[in-house]
């Protein structure tokens, strides 16, 4: 774990800042907030892990979830279909990261920025009846000079594309080299006569701002870079954060409540610190970045006379309009190695599909990659590839079959939209606690028949693709039955410009307590075409722009 | 991430089992040097950390059977049962108890079919035969998800022995490549396209 060199603090003494959670948003906050020369307290739940702690453990990352809470870490979870089940405890529903940095470690860093439909496509198509589909209350314009600050301050590789919006500057990183898995994509697309072009990722292909490029080991989807080349906020902002002399980092540090005084202004936030004992941090601000199932669980779990129902939730929008994406999967075998568990998980996407044609009588879109079936690592791919092409699966045929489907298999995956629903949420579940006696998050989640449409829609595409990319056996799926967890958790408190259905307005305010901010992946007004991080940086360098211009005109 | 084996893994959860309890914090370096502690015990004969020696004999067993040494090693060159013995402390509880109970049954089996005390002791086609029928239960679904954990996962957590579970796989567990990985990007670049 690493030093923590940086001012220090007392809970008694009031700070500009509390940020709670140091992710993908938080990380950026903390940054923006602390160089402005704000005082500025970081509280996260997780260690302090850096590239020398990180290894190519499948077994520890994967499955005993040693860079993600769950159950077994003391954070149990419930999951249900709808709100008529009782829903039942799992080891992980709503999957994230438990160290500095959040998921911005561990993540896949595919960096797909919206286009400019994401945010009026409400208005463009129609709303969809039974849905809470509405536009974001800013538009491309407004966001696109924070996803160029993300390209270069968080480091992105990649080349503008045939259906690109409009960007300020270029890439600073080239594309990453193509891999096998994406040449068999990019040919079979190509005779389609579509359009596939680099995959945009947040690994550097070159060395930037002070980091190395990749080195190919193959480890990044699920696992922390071990040369600093993946651009997490972990490598790219906290070390400036604690460089700026005004920002201390507490980890190990497990939010319960954030409290308000008799005017509803936030002005403690109560946490366990690393021993277990309660704290309280005094302060006169707070930024929730606590993810999209944190996030809403601290919100409702802060009521109290003023705000009955939860913090900041006159709207009864928090935790509510959970999205996850949807996906499909589509693996073929091939008669040479692909080895497409080399290097990083994608190097190309189809974008042709971003939004499909409304006539098809359902509403969706999204892109497809080419990747290796199991994120490329072994014991994962052991484990289900009896799944993607039947036979045994166990004796000698199974372990024959291991040592050739390994290699010479490709997977083009499908990364699509998700409707917000109410019916689809985080809660407090009634009945089971986690081990600091705060109620477990509740998921309540039924993908809309249309995100299933839309999921079917990309695996039948897929298919296509596969079978003109010449692949000898072809398998496919999607979630048919919905999906039961997620690693994307989007929209739970979302921003808008009608306090009835939003939480957040366009700067990240809450509606309902002025000195309260939330951004992560609970702000999405939309679910992106099923690659959110980069969309949720850019938010957060443009809500930190945002809160010390209102710091500066004295109106926190 | 992985979507599509999530739900796959959370069945094996012991989630009631570690509720309540104080937050726990291994890190990845303390449960390898946990394994690396017993790996030594183990070398000086002091044998295993929580499985009995019926039950490593007949672990042992089952893993041959589900991973079998063939023309390449199988699941007992690759010491899977070290790695089941290390990843069956109290975390991993409900699974344990899954064995030991589905070994019960197993044993009996061999009893009544095959007039034998223990499973490790009848041939081959025996033991295939027994696990062939057992081939639903959560005793099987969990002995099967162990063994290919132990055959895969890092030499450091006690199985895949000189990793030849990763040779097995054609997976070579370096720390760079150089493009090009694989066939078809080398003709990609050849071809110039």
């Amino acid at each position: 774990m690493a030093e923590l060199q940086s001012v220090s603090f007392s809970t008694r003494e009031e700070v500009d800042f509390v940020v709670i959670g140091s992710g993908s948003a938080g990380g950026i906050i903390a940054k923006e907030l602390a160089t402005a020369g704000h005082s500025v307290v970081v509280l996260e739940q997780g260690p302090y892990l850096q590239a020398s702690d990180f290894k190519h453990d499948e077994w520890g990352y994967e499955h005993n979830y040693d860079l993600t809470w769950s159950a077994r870490k003391g954070n149990v979870q419930t999951f249900r279909k709808n709100e008529n089940e009782e829903a039942e405890p799992r080891e992980a529903v709503l999957r994230y990261a438990h160290n500095v940095g959040g998921s911005s470690v561990h993540y896949s860093g595919n960096f797909w920025r919206l286009r400019p439909i994401d945010f009026n496509e409400a208005s463009v198509r129609g709303t969809i009846p039974g849905t809470n589909f509405v536009d974001w209350p800013i538009t491309y314009e407004d966001l696109e000079p924070y996803y160029t600050k993300v390209d270069w301050e968080i480091g992105v590789s990649g080349l503008q594309g045939p259906w690109d919006p409009y960007r300020s500057r270029d890439y600073p990183c080239p594309p990453m080299p193509i891999k096998g898995s994406d040449v068999l994509l990019e040919r079979a697309a190509k005779s389609l006569g579509l359009n596939p072009y680099p995959a945009p990722v947040a690994i550097l292909s070159a060395p930037h701002n002070g980091r190395p490029g990749c080195i190919h080991c193959g480890y990044c989807n699920g696992y922390g870079c071990e040369v600093n080349a993946k651009s997490s906020s972990m490598v790219a902002m906290i070390p400036l954060a604690l460089a700026s002399g005004n920002c201390e980092l507490r980890t190990m540090a497990t939010v319960s409540r954030i409290n308000t005084n008799d005017g509803g202004r936030v002005n403690e936030v109560v946490y366990f610190d690393s021993n277990g004992v309660e704290q309280a941090q005094k302060t006169r601000a707070a930024v929730v970045c606590a993810n999209g199932a944190e996030t809403p669980r601290l919100l409702l779990m802060s009521s109290s006379n003023i705000f009955p129902d939860g913090l900041a939730n006159s709207s009864g929008s928090v935790g509510q309009n959970l999205m996850f994406n949807g996906y499909s999967s589509v693996t073929g075998l091939f008669d040479e190695p692909v080895n497409a568990w080399k290097s990083i998980p994608a190097t190309r996407v189809v974008h042709d599909f971003y939004e499909l044609d409304p006539s098809l009588g359902f509403y969706g879109g999204g892109g497809i990659d080419g990747r290796h079936p199991s994120a490329g690592t072994p014991l994962k791919f052991a484990l289900g590839a009896h799944d993607l092409f039947g036979g045994p699966n166990w004796g000698s045929e199974f372990k024959d079959s291991l040592a050739f489907q390994f290699s010479h298999c490709a997977a083009f995956d499908g990364h699509t939209t998700s409707l917000p629903l109410s019916s689809n949420n985080v809660t407090l579940d009634p009945t089971y606690k986690d081990s600091f006696g705060r109620p477990a998050i509740r998921c309540t989640y039924m993908d809309h028949p249309d995100d299933l449409s839309t999921m079917k829609w990309f695996k039948d595409k897929s298919i296509e693709l596969m079978e003109a990319a010449g692949a000898n056996r072809i398998s496919g799926s999607y979630p048919e039955s919905g999906q039961t967890g997620n690693v994307h958790l989007l929209g739970t408190c979302r921003m808008g410009s009608d306090p009835a259905n939003s939480v957040i307005n366009a700067d990240h305010r809450a509606h309902d307590v002025p000195n309260l901010f939330t951004c992560d992946g609970s702000s999405l007004v939309t679910s992106s075409r099923g690659q959110p991080t980069m969309t949720i940086m850019a938010l957060a360098f443009r809500a930190a722009d945002l809160i010390n211009e209102a710091a500066r005109r004295n109106e926190i | 991430m992985g979507k599509d084996f999530i739900t796959r893994r959370a069945f094996l959860g012991s989630v009631k089992s570690s509720v309540g309890k104080s937050i726990i914090l291994l890190s990845s370096s303390a449960i390898v040097a946990a394994c690396r502690d017993s790996k030594f015990a183990r070398a000086a004969g002091e044998g295993f950390v929580n499985l009995n020696e019926t039950e490593a004999s007949e672990f042992e067993a089952i893993a041959g059977r589900i991973l079998p040494s063939t023309t390449s090693p199988g699941a007992k060159e690759a010491g899977v049962v070290y790695f089941i013995d290390n990843v069956l402390d109290d975390s991993r509880g409900a699974e344990f108890d899954v064995l030991k109970k589905g070994l019960q049954e197993l044993r009996a089996s061999a009893s009544q079919k095959f007039n034998s005390p223990s499973f490790f002791s009848l041939n081959e086609a025996q033991q295939d035969s027994l696990l062939r029928q057992a081939e639903s239960t959560a005793f099987f679904s969990t002995m099967r998800y162990l063994v290919i954990a132990g055959m895969f996962a890092l030499p450091e957590y006690g199985g895949n022995k000189d990793s030849v579970g990763y040779d097995l796989m054609g997976f070579d567990d370096r720390h760079s490549w150089l493009s090009p990985y694989g066939y078809y990007d080398a003709d990609y670049l050849e071809k110039g396209e």
